[in-house]
């Protein structure tokens, strides 16, 4: 009658009507939601972060970037013009002969440049084709639509062109714009790719690189702090397509001042406030609030103001005229309007527009912040932590962007400088003046601040180095955790303790345990699994939206109406919209308005009770994580959603869609009470996480040994290794299965006796059975790039191969050469060997009389390269690739295998961080064995469990020797086991008694020597 | 004691026998013999395995069809009709067309591979690869006693509770006169599990087991390289030739005195 398990038990109506063992089962009953994450990182990936930001640049804001200023004047004939009508980005492609020939990044990996020839068997997929034009990265034009003049300035015509190409865009791997976007497995196998490889970097110059993610203060809000003398600060960091500023007004003995780059000194703020046409002091007090104690903090500034005579607003502007820093540059509106006026309008807050010279918006948010200063002052509870996360966001919304931004600038300024020259020229008429459009601009910058990670930009005064990585390949799983890495906003360097703590505010959003040791340790964070990052949204409907809802216009409201009791003041973006009576009900109304899909599903609505205002936001750049909504602690997601779920009728959005799930930002996350299992949760619940796991990352074995990629084999790094017998771990965790670290392991699984052998083991030193060496324990393969160029001299001269003379005095160095004077792929190589028998010209610089390929032997020196390996070690020659780098010269690729065994002194480690050297290998019959002849694989010293107490460790080699024995996969986790989704240590000693062993995974064995028991 | 211990003649009962599998009893011997005839059969019965293998890119196998070609160790072929690839297929032959040997490569269409094995004999010490013993164990034969007294004094239900306290099973209750019985003292694993439950129940010295020290209960389990008995022979004249390298040789015999009846002895007397 009933179903077994977690199902909820339905009734079955019979004669007698009421079946009370229904009845009787309790209401609630925990569903098990793991399979939403699959299903998550199946819509979302590991990656998404960076995929999204590229996605959202190339489809919106580079439309947006390129709309702000289409349009180019030449400044001596305002009729000649040129206009932007659209931008694309195309096909990743290069050009072959004039002619677009369409890439993919594993033809740029490959390459310098591009790739050719792979010598000799070893069938590798790559083109044999020999490009004359190099491609660098893995690009794709950007085209645009163009409408401009032409002609004489007597005679003009409008012409329009398409697809113009301005530059070309390094294409991240996997966006939308990449050639691999929604191919399925076969499809990227065919194209060299493998599946499980994340995507979410660059190709440049054959090497992968990342863009890191960002940590960046919240722009566009106030932040309250103290500075250096312990004055009290309120700062705005404002930033917007045009300009990006940062505003501090300080409490200074007792006054406040602001302080603002173009004003070399600090200025009063109440001068600031006249000059924005703020003339009556008592409406600034009304603004602030009429409490009696912010009119007393108040009253010295205002006195001060009075004392240096301003009065009026053009009395004030005449005193901020005299504080301005001059500009260099002076545009025409400056000149007519006051260099003051303009920094108010433009610079100062920055964020707040200023629509027909309607200053009052930014009045008000003067106020506002002086009033949360003095907030601050009163009652030291408002003061925000700086290092508190939820005021931190991270920018992981690309750097890209900014810097294309600027390069979108720079080459608008080029057009305007590059232009009006031809039309000062008398032949103007004669040329197309679309040719004078710098292709280079765009894409060599992009191509230098991505590859070198220096993002300058000077209109912003922005100098970051280090943005771009090299993508580490130490292992499948280290390379995901680097995609996932956040770097932080400050100098390493700084001994700070505070910016390093673990935040609570981080939970479920940055993993708590990944962090690097040592100078980074604290600052340099990781994603947790289900985070996801925020792009912009559009702004325009949500404001209205808001007023809809009963927010009351700014403009409309009196300073003394702006702080009544009761009404909240709602900031949209960090924009000051207005203000609302009944808040709760507002932002209850946002939130269904939300779960229902009618607005974005990032839009977070925050109640901040203390500072009485709403705080929403669309912007991007937010951390945000999905959570279960539950109803007065009950779950919306259902049994039977779960089972929709398994069979495939319903997705991770329809979830969404349905308002079962949402996503929460940091702030918001102060409004919701989030139980961490469905059985935690009371009435006041209002949601439940999803899977307590999932507020890790994915740290283990960064730089573990194993593979790389299954294209591993095909790749080209400088230095690679992997393991030869690479095996998935016996007692795996659910976040193992997701990221995918049991299809591309790293490390093998051993058998291990804990106890102390022979005194080599001391201080975390391991014992390794040397049979087990034999039998492929611990092999890797060590894969060596070299390059050797074929250079061409200015004096058209250059290197060449020679047939190797089998008779000559070297002859036994150069036996693995084949007759084209290359290494022939599979031979064995030793130290001193030659692989390439090149020479060059002797005479590179002056010019040579007759032909260059005519010159005698004498005219070259032999310039052979030697192998240079470690003595008495045997390498092989794996592959030699033959492509033509960016000068257009030969380079030839030689990849040297070497495959070891482990060795006294080879570090190895267990996932639990217990590294240890190898201090002696020792011969099976030595070893000790058990009554049922096992044998350890390796013995590690008790000593290293007490003071570390890996608990963690002891379950795992538990859970171990409990999977092989019954032969299942076992699971361990930081919290599964209430959820169930981890073996207990209970189940795991019955399954070890099971099969005869003791509950607690000790075994009685033998010396190996003495054959007698220990 | 002194005098027994060199003329002991130990005994060896086979309990079980198959190619590669043999289980036997050594009686009246010590610790010292059991322990050598395991590392001997470990490390220094020599068999014969591949040690260096040429490759050229000619012909042997080639693979022409859409399938992936398992190339396994049966299709090395050897130059000498008596040295031939371990065949792990079972005599009785249910399942021999699943059982191919070991996989050296998979050949896709098109690909093909040539190479020259050469095989020599050695010793598992150089490399495991020639040891012929895949596990070779033993363990002492345990003496169990239990109290029959004390074990009457406990309920049946405390002798249950006792008997599947230990992880192996090595007592049972005898379902008619409910008395508990050792039934596979092998069983025991000398985890001393039952002996603990007994200390916590208030019954110390319920049971005592010891382990015998003169007699010893191996497993043999063979690669396949060698029978499983063949190697307890191979491995036994091992151990003899290296004691045969021991033999005092025959100028000490006026030594006789001073070694005794030791000297006799390593003389072959």
């Amino acid at each position: 009658m009933f179903s077994v398990g977690k199902q909820l038990p339905y009734p079955v109506v019979g004669d007698a009507g009421i079946d009370k063992q229904f009845l009787a089962a309790p209401i609630k009953s925990a569903v098990d939601k793991f399979q939403l994450l699959p299903e998550f990182l199946k819509v979302r990936g590991l990656v998404k972060q960076h995929l999204d930001s590229f996605n959202y640049f190339v489809k919106t804001e580079i439309k947006k970037i390129v709309r702000a200023n289409d349009r180019i004047v030449a400044s001596k004939h305002p009729n000649i013009y040129l206009r932007f009508k659209d931008v694309r980005i195309g096909e990743p492609s290069i050009m072959v002969d004039g002619s677009p020939e369409k890439i993919t990044p594993q033809t740029c990996r490959l390459s310098d440049l591009t790739s050719l020839i792979n010598k000799q068997g070893y069938s590798l997929d790559c083109a044999v084709k020999l490009y004359s034009v190099a491609t660098w990265k893995y690009a794709a034009p950007i085209l645009v639509n163009v409408e401009y003049i032409q002609g004489s300035p007597g005679q003009m015509t409008r012409v329009e062109k398409n697809d113009v190409v301005i530059g070309r865009m390094p294409i991240m791997l996997r966006s939308c714009c990449c050639v691999l976007y929604g191919k399925d497995e076969a499809e990227l196998a065919k194209l060299g790719e493998c599946p499980l490889d994340p995507g979410g970097y660059f190709v440049i110059k054959g090497t992968e690189k990342v863009l890191l993610i960002q940590e960046q203060l919240s722009k566009n809000r106030i932040i309250i702090d103290t500075d250096k003398k312990g004055n009290i600060t309120a700062s705005v960091t404002s930033s917007t397509e045009a300009i990006k500023s940062k505003t501090v007004v300080v409490m200074e003995n007792e006054k406040i001042w602001l302080l603002l780059n173009q004003f070399p000194k600090k200025v009063p703020i109440m001068v600031v406030m006249k000059a924005m046409g703020m003339e009556s002091d008592q409406e600034v007090v009304q603004m602030v609030g009429r409490d009696p104690r912010y009119s007393s903090l108040l009253l010295p500034s205002i006195e001060e103001c009075a004392k240096s005579g301003v009065y009026t607003k053009e009395q004030a502007l005449e005193y901020l005229e005299s504080k301005v820093k001059k500009s260099m540059f002076i545009t025409d509106s400056s000149e007519k309007e006051g260099r003051a006026y303009s920094v108010l309008r433009d610079v100062f807050l920055a964020n707040v527009p200023v629509h027909q010279n309607n200053f009052r918006p930014k009045c008000i948010y003067v106020a506002v912040m002086m009033r949360r200063m003095m907030d601050a002052i009163l009652n030291k509870d408002t003061m925000d932590d700086k290092d508190l996360f939820k005021t931190m966001i991270s920018e992981a919304k690309m750097w890209i962007d900014k810097f294309l931004e600027k390069n979108n600038k720079t080459s608008r300024f080029d057009f305007s400088h590059v232009i009006p020259k031809p039309l000062l020229a008398v032949q103007w008429s004669a040329c197309d003046n679309i040719e004078y459009i710098s292709r280079d601009t765009i894409t060599n910058g992009l191509e230098r601040t991505l590859s070198s990670g220096n993002f300058d930009i000077k209109r912003f005064k922005m100098h970051r180095k280090g943005m771009t990585q090299v993508l580490t390949r130490l292992s499948f799983i280290g390379t995901m955790g680097h995609m996932t890495r956040v770097s932080p906003q400050f100098e390493k360097s700084r001994k700070v303790s505070g910016p390093r703590a673990l935040q609570p505010s981080q939970w479920g959003m940055l993993c708590p345990c990944d962090t690097p040791e040592g100078e980074g340790c604290g600052l340099v964070k990781n994603l947790a699994l289900m985070t996801h990052v925020t792009t912009d949204e559009e702004e325009g409907p949500l404001i209205s939206l808001c007023y809809y809802l009963g927010v009351e216009d700014l403009e409309l409201l009196s300073g003394e109406e702006l702080h009544t009791p009761f009404s909240f003041l709602v900031i949209f973006n960090g924009l000051i919209l207005g203000k609302h009576r009944r808040p709760q009900r507002f932002a209850t109304s946002m939130r269904k308005l939300r779960r229902a899909g009618k607005i974005g599903e990032f839009v977070s609505i925050y109640v901040n009770e203390k500072q009485r205002c709403i705080y929403l936001a669309s912007d991007g750049g937010r951390v945000c994580r999905p959570l279960v909504i539950a109803d007065k602690g009950i779950s919306r997601v259902k049994e039977h959603h779960m089972k929709e779920l398994t069979d495939g009728v319903r997705t991770f959005d329809d979830f969404l869609r349905d308002g079962l799930i949402e996503y929460l930002d940091v702030n918001e996350e102060n409004n919701a009470l989030i139980a961490l299992y469905e059985g935690d949760a009371t009435a006041e619940t209002t949601h439940i996480e999803i899977e307590p796991f999932t507020i890790l990352g994915c740290a283990m074995g960064k730089q573990a040994m194993g593979n790389i990629a299954y294209n591993q084999l095909c790749r080209k790094d400088t230095l690679l290794y992997l393991l030869v017998y690479p095996q998935r771990p016996l007692l795996t965790t659910r976040t193992i299965e997701l990221v995918g670290y049991d299809k591309l392991g790293a490390g093998q699984n051993a058998t291990v006796a804990v106890m102390s052998y022979s005194g080599y083991d001391i201080e975390d030193a391991i014992v390794m059975n040397k049979s087990s060496l034999d039998r492929g324990f611990g092999r890797c393969i060590v894969m060596k790039k070299k390059a050797v160029t074929i250079q061409k001299y200015d004096n058209n001269t250059s290197d060449r191969i020679l047939r190797p003379d089998r008779t000559a005095d070297n002859a036994g160095h150069m036996q693995i050469l084949d007759e084209d004077g290359l290494a022939a792929p599979g031979e064995i190589i030793r130290p001193n060997d030659i692989y390439i028998n090149k020479q060059s010209p002797i005479n590179t610089r002056t010019q040579i009389i007759g032909s260059a390929a005519n010159l005698p032997d004498s005219a070259y020196r032999p310039s052979r390269e030697k192998f240079s390996g470690p003595e008495g070690e045997s390498c092989v020659v794996d592959r030699v690739i033959l492509c033509s780098d960016k000068n257009n010269m030969m380079c030839i690729n030689f990849l040297f295998r070497h495959t070891r065994r482990p060795e006294l002194g080879d570090k190895f480690s267990s996932r639990h961080g217990q590294k240890g050297v190898c201090g002696t290998i020792v011969q099976q019959e030595d070893f000790p064995f058990s009554e049922r002849g096992i044998c350890p694989d390796l013995i590690m010293n008790p000593h290293g469990f007490p003071s570390r107490m890996t608990v963690g460790k002891m379950i795992e080699l538990l859970g171990g020797k409990a999977g092989v024995s019954c032969g299942r996969f076992h699971y361990g986790s930081a919290f599964g086991e209430r959820s169930g989704h981890a073996d207990k240590v209970e189940t795991i000693s019955e399954t070890l008694v099971k099969h005869g062993f003791s509950y607690s995974g000790k075994d009685f064995i033998y010396s190996g020597p003495l054959g007698v028991l220990y | 004691m002194e005098g027994a211990s060199y003329a002991r003649t130990p005994r060896i009962k086979i309990r079980e026998l198959k190619d590669d599998y043999l289980k036997f009893e050594l009686r009246d011997t010590d610790a010292s013999m059991a322990n050598a005839l395991r590392r001997v059969m470990i490390a220094e019965v020599p068999t014969i395995a591949i040690d260096l293998v040429e490759i050229e890119f000619h012909l042997r196998v080639k693979c022409m069809t859409d399938q992936t070609l398992d190339v396994t160790s049966k299709d090395l072929y050897s130059s000498d009709h008596t040295v031939v690839p371990v065949d792990f297929t079972d005599p009785a032959g249910l399942d021999s067309s699943e059982n191919r040997g070991i996989i050296i490569v998979k050949l896709r269409r098109g690909q093909e591979l040539r190479l020259r094995a050469i095989a020599r004999k050695g010793i598992g010490k150089d490399h495991a690869k020639w040891s012929p013993a895949a596990t070779v164990t033993f363990m002492y034969e345990p003496e169990i006693h239990i109290n029959e007294d004390l074990m009457e004094t406990l309920t049946l239900e405390e002798k249950r509770e006792w008997v599947e306290s230990s992880p192996t099973r090595v007592f049972d209750i005898d379902p008619v006169t409910q008395q508990v019985m050792v039934v596979d003292p092998e069983g025991y694993t000398y985890d001393e599990e039952v002996i603990k439950k007994a200390e916590s129940m208030g019954k110390p010295g319920l049971v005592e087991i010891s382990a015998k020290q003169d007699a010893f209960i191996f497993t043999v389990e063979s690669t396949g390289a060698v029978k499983s008995s063949q190697l307890l022979l191979n491995a036994i004249e091992v151990l003899k030739q290296k004691l045969d390298a021991v033999r005092l040789s025959e100028d000490t015999v006026e030594a006789d005195d001073q070694f005794g009846e030791l000297g006799a002895h390593m003389r072959g007397g």
